[in-house]
């Protein structure tokens, strides 16, 4: 096999220049997607850059603003506010979270049995922002035009406005090291408009209009929603368990943001 | 008996927890070639073609094994109790199973014994595959096996196996009620931490070295040997450090293959499966599908048993046929049921054989028949409990295979549970015992089952 | 690349993308960490990378450069084991072995973060270790009892080896 070229950036100006437009490079956050890839022989890659010393990690605040580097650890989010508080807890166990990164997790393809990017639905729900480099340069997208072009671009941070209030309901499976088969999370801005985004119904996170549309009515919201997903059977869970949970658990993150003052 | 109860130390206890535990990929021979196989991509299929002449010209490639180098390539690994072989070591002609390993390599690497399984040139014609054994007794069902799709060779050559007992029709006659159930427990894989591994090494007299990941050493040394056409001694099993294995390394899945590889390179040799072939492609507990319909009075007794197992052997009889009479002797439960019609086959689909599993076929028929009584009490509007202490075995009752009772704990143990739980049983039931049924615990048609143990 | 090992530092030839689990197995001819699955997903793998646990299978050799490593070798040996490790042998908290290493090192990191002596907290630190024979009801006896700092006599369970055991540390 020949060798790989390994990219180590020490700073993140050194990281988008080692990326350029990105072709070829594969991303190595935490290493738990891509390095099992390579042990099965899935990925074969040409250069790697490794991200994991190029300063892009850390949680910063400035105003309402929360702006989060994207090779800090999934663990390091544990600590924040619904919804994305819980979302990282929600992820794997203790250990992977430790290791996988924000970015990692973010930028994952589709799995070959199931939905990766247990963050996709709280960030969309926070209307995050990504920061990004590649063909083009650098530049910022709302998270849902991200998303369409991750794979292509080298994710340097996510930013937010914290929400006035959050919620998150998951598909409980405890102890188990599954990506995430059902979750839903919601944020209420200060001007009380009200986002929802849905992990695992689809194969990356997706928004759901027709539920925000019905924001007053939990119940209907949670029916609505299933108008904006697409539900698939796979390793995790079948499209008929989806379609059964899916309103229920919109139903709760209403009822939580209702809650919170 | 000293040592029930006793704290003992485990022999392998501070192995385990120093990290010195020698499992056989801690097992490090210098010279070791690395092994990868191709296996059958379809359910069913013919081999019109299969050349290995590529993989074997590829540098570093030391030997490629096929099922024309095994001196006995079909062997019952229980032939002992009666059941002949079916499966080919390596498939011959035809591929009847996803995963079915064709062709094994040897190589200096495992990625480049991979390269050597892609470059191995076969061609396949697919044919109708079978997956649900419920369909395997259609008459416009595809035939999966030689002998049919259901296995003919019990004693007798019966085709399965086959109880009766009593007037299975009077039952039903003078039953108040049929409670009827069907069950389904699915496959099950054992998933050992440890996925299937071996290491050989050909010794300098001609002897092979197995390290194996066997439960049973005696067992895989004798179908070796038997594969191999080689006598007991001149192969030497090294085992007893398992990962784990719960039934699933019974069936010599790795060994055989490995010897010959080291037989025809003349180097060491290992075999790791990875955990996707371990999901994949080892053996399962099998799928299982039971009709029960017990003819049953109001007050709960159950006056007969009509049964029916078909068990998924998968695409190769390997232990199925011991599994089914296992499971055939327990289709009463514990409880005693003069009238008895049961009849169990063991079917063949195209999926990967099943194995033994922790209670290897007797784990179903439990399953189905408890369940069957709680549901035989929801319908009656009876308590559980006391349906099944009514029921339960006691000393000189027969099993439906002739068996009179001695000493049937069923009476003590159920009441022990209710006790446990706190749940409260009427007096009668509280103070019956597993002793010969007398009073009301002896209704007229549980007379003439009743025997003398002594006599048997 | 250069790492410490169990308090020896190593200096190893592996690329920089090798896993740490195969540079630990086959270079260093450490084998007390396992390739469960090698994707991440039962824990056998686990060894401590500057005390934090951390999959080893998952984890490229240039991600530990520097780093000093703890494998199940590390934590003590037969004539001198960790408090983790009697506590293992005391509570027969091992059957067939395969999950132990990873799941004695999780512990270890559990305890030296101040873990204590709770069910729940010892279930959610271990919830990526997957034991297929135990049911898990030993391991975390074991863990509660390392946490609580219990003392073992395990003249018994230590094995008729004639090894000294290890008594308290």
């Amino acid at each position: 096999m020949p060798p790989i070229d390994v990219l180590t950036p020490t700073s993140p100006d050194e990281a988008v220049a080692a990326f350029g437009d990105g072709t070829g490079v594969v991303v190595l956050g935490g290493g738990t997607i891509v390095v099992p890839e390579m042990t099965y022989g899935r990925l074969k890659p040409e250069r790697v850059l490794i991200l994991g010393r190029s300063g892009l990690a850390g949680i910063s605040r400035s105003g309402s603003t929360v702006t989060i580097g994207a090779a800090t650890s999934v663990a390091d989010l544990v600590g924040l506010s619904a919804p994305l508080g819980p979302c990282a807890a929600n992820v794997a166990d203790a250990e992977i979270r430790a290791q996988g990164t924000v970015g990692g997790n973010l930028c994952a393809g589709e799995g070959p049995e199931a939905p990766r990017g247990d963050l996709q639905g709280a960030l969309l729900a926070l209307g995050a922002t990504v920061r990004s480099a590649g063909a083009g340069g650098i530049s910022s997208d709302p998270l849902e035009d991200f998303l369409p072009k991750r794979r292509s671009r080298l994710a340097l941070d996510v930013s937010f406005e914290e929400p006035a209030a959050g919620a998150f309901a998951n598909l409980d499976r405890p102890h188990t090291h599954d990506y995430t088969a059902l979750a839903v999370s919601g944020a209420r801005a200060a001007d009380g408009t009200i986002r929802l985004a849905a992990t695992g119904a689809g194969w990356w996170g997706l928004r759901l209009p027709s539920a925000e549309a019905k924001a007053g009515d939990p119940e209907a919201a949670g029916h609505a929603a299933l108008a904006d997903v697409q539900l698939a059977d796979d390793a995790l869970a079948s499209a008929w368990y989806r379609g059964k949970v899916l309103p229920v658990l919109v139903r709760r993150v209403l009822v939580q943001l209702k809650e919170i003052a | 008996m000293k040592a029930v109860g006793a704290r003992l130390p485990r022999y392998d206890g501070i192995a385990h927890v120093t990290g010195r535990s020698t499992y056989v990929d801690d097992v490090r021979i210098p010279g070791t070639l690395w092994v990868k196989a191709l296996r059958s991509p379809h359910h069913n299929a013919a081999i019109t073609k299969l050349d290995t002449s590529p993989a074997e010209a590829m540098k570093g490639v030391h030997a490629v094994v096929t099922a024309a180098d095994v001196p006995l390539l079909v062997y019952g690994h229980l032939s002992a109790l009666g059941i002949p072989g079916d499966e080919p070591l390596l498939a011959s002609g035809e591929v009847r199973y996803e995963g079915q390993p064709i062709a094994v390599v040897a190589a200096e690497s495992e990625e480049l014994a991979m390269a050597a399984v892609e470059a191995i040139r076969i061609e396949y014609e697919e044919r109708p595959a079978l997956f649900d054994i419920r369909k395997a007794f259609d008459p416009g069902a595809p035939v999966v096996h030689e002998w049919g799709n259901w296995y003919p060779h019990f004693e007798g050559e019966m085709d399965r196996r086959q109880i009766r007992k009593g007037d299975i029709e009077w039952a039903f006659d003078k039953a108040d009620t049929i409670v009827q159930g069907v069950y389904r427990p699915a496959a099950i894989e054992h998933v050992p931490l440890e996925t299937q591994v071996c290491q050989v090494v050909p010794e300098a007299d001609g002897r092979l070295t197995i390290y194996s990941c066997t439960q049973a050493l005696y067992f895989s040394l004798g179908v070796v040997c038997a594969h191999l056409q080689l006598p007991l001694n001149r192969v030497k099993v090294v085992g007893g450090t398992v990962g784990g294995g719960f039934g699933g390394k019974v069936d010599t899945a790795t060994e055989t293959m490995c010897a010959l590889l080291a037989q025809k390179s003349g180097r060491p040799v290992k075999w790791r499966w990875t955990r996707e072939e371990e999901f994949l492609c080892s053996s399962t507990r099998a799928p299982w599908h039971m009709e029960i319909a017990d003819a049953v009075t109001k007050d709960g007794w159950i006056l007969g048993r009509k049964m029916l197992t078909l068990h998924d052997s998968g695409a190769y009889a390997r232990f199925s046929p011991y599994g089914l009479t296992k499971h055939s002797f327990h289709h009463a439960g514990a409880y005693t049921i003069p009238n008895i019609h049961f009849d169990g086959y063991v079917v063949f689909t195209n999926r990967v054989p099943t194995t033994a599993m922790r209670g290897f076929g007797v784990t179903s028929v439990s399953f189905a028949v408890e369940t069957h009584l709680s549901r035989i009490a929801v319908e009656l509007g009876i308590d559980p409990f006391e349906l099944r202490l009514k029921n339960a075995n006691r000393i000189g009752d027969t099993t439906p295979n002739g068996v009179v009772l001695t000493d049937p704990s069923t009476v003590p143990t159920i009441q022990a549970i209710a006790d446990a739980i706190g749940h409260e049983l009427t007096a009668e039931y509280r103070t019956t015992t597993g002793d010969t049924r007398s009073g009301a615990f002896l209704p007229e048609h549980l007379v003439a089952q009743l025997g003398n143990p002594e006599d048997h | 690349m250069n790492l410490t090992v169990n308090g020896v530092a190593r200096e190893v030839e592996s690329g920089p993308l090798t896993p740490l689990l195969f540079v630990l197995r086959d270079e260093l001819e450490l084998t007390g960490a396992k390739a469960g699955c090698q994707q991440g997903g039962c824990g056998a793998c686990t060894v401590l990378v500057d005390g934090e646990p951390r999959r080893s299978c998952l984890t490229p050799l240039i991600a530990v450069e520097g780093a000093a490593i703890t494998t199940a070798e590390g934590l003590g040996t037969p004539e001198d084991l960790a408090p983790i490790q009697q506590a293992f042998t005391h509570h027969y908290a091992a059957q067939c072995g395969f999950c132990t290493s990873g799941l004695m090192l999780a512990a270890q990191a559990y305890i030296d973060h101040g873990g204590i002596d709770d069910r729940h907290a010892i279930q959610e630190a271990l919830s990526g270790h997957v034991c297929r024979c135990t049911g898990y009801v030993k391991i975390v006896d074991a863990v509660a009892a390392a946490a609580r700092g219990d003392e073992f006599d395990l003249t018994v369970t230590a094995g008729s080896s004639g090894m000294t055991t290890g008594g308290v540390r």
